[in-house]
């Protein structure tokens, strides 16, 4: 599994149809996006991170680099985003952050 | 040439960037691009700092293409987020096709244009309306301006993370 993460509207999803040479119906087929709203409403996040390790890619917003939420479900949910990433990152056999359109890797092999 | 640079607030971007711009031979031009909004006198600090480094000080808050240059000079554009802003939501703003023909202009007429733009994307999605349109923006520029850049940085901590870098 590939997982990506990176700040929003940066670019992730066309970077990564781009490198794979993957259709946005290939995407929709393969990969899953947008990952960390499903952690808000997970009970366990280990469980939901080996279910999403099933897909060839995985994409995650960056959503923990403001300040931290007065609301306290909001701060919650914001832990377990941060939480997921890091599970995912742990499975996944390459780790890509992109930033303005550009990748890094973190982990593993760029496609 | 051109050098696109990232940062979060106070991340030491504006530095790095300055000190690029002194790596660099031939005229230097800081293209400020913030209102100044009654900050006055911060603002002029700033440009007698700037002006003992060589650097020759011209406002631009919307439309570069009107803006008069040295020919052929360094350029350091900042930065991308106040501009950005004032093309979307000032009354003499062009909107995002003024903003891109503008920075396409600028690189026709610079030697080296050095970008200073903002890290403001990773603070949740919980936005709607004008921030989220201008956000919107924002990254737009970000990315299309990353893609031709020579030289593109993310400044954390004041030291250089290299998104990219063209191979001389």
């Amino acid at each position: 599994m590939i997982f990506v993460t990176g700040p929003l509207f940066a670019g992730k999803q066309t970077y990564i149809c781009r490198a794979l040479g993957w259709t946005e119906a290939d995407f929709r087929k393969n990969g899953v996006r947008d990952v960390q709203e499903l952690a808000a409403n997970a009970r366990d996040l280990d469980k939901l991170a080996a279910e999403l390790s099933v897909y060839r890619v995985v994409l995650a917003t960056e959503i923990g680099g403001g300040v931290v939420p007065v609301d306290r479900l909001e701060r919650k949910n914001r832990e377990a985003a941060g939480r997921l990433a890091c599970l995912l990152a742990e499975r996944a056999d390459t780790v890509i952050r992109v930033q303005c359109g550009l990748p890094q890797l973190l982990k593993g092999e760029l496609p | 040439m051109l050098t696109l640079i990232i940062g979060g607030s106070a991340s030491g971007k504006s530095e790095y960037a300055e000190n690029h711009m002194l790596s660099l031979d031939g005229k230097r031009v800081y293209l400020a691009t913030m209102e100044p909004f009654g900050d006055e006198g911060r603002i002029a600090r700033h440009r007698e700092k700037r002006s003992g480094r060589g650097f020759l000080t011209v406002e631009c808050y919307t439309d570069l293409r009107r803006t008069e240059l040295p020919e052929r000079a360094n350029v350091l554009l900042e930065d991308l987020g106040n501009l950005t802003a004032n093309e979307l939501f000032s009354p003499a703003g062009g909107g995002p096709a003024g903003l891109r023909s503008g920075l396409e202009d600028l690189m026709g007429r610079c030697r080296h244009l050095t970008v200073v733009t903002n890290e403001i994307f990773s603070g949740g999605r919980d936005y709607a309306g004008d921030t989220l349109s201008y956000m919107r923006e924002l990254a737009r520029v970000n990315i299309w301006l990353a893609s031709r850049a020579d030289l593109a940085v993310e400044v954390v901590c004041g030291l250089p993370n290299v998104l990219k870098e063209a191979k001389a």
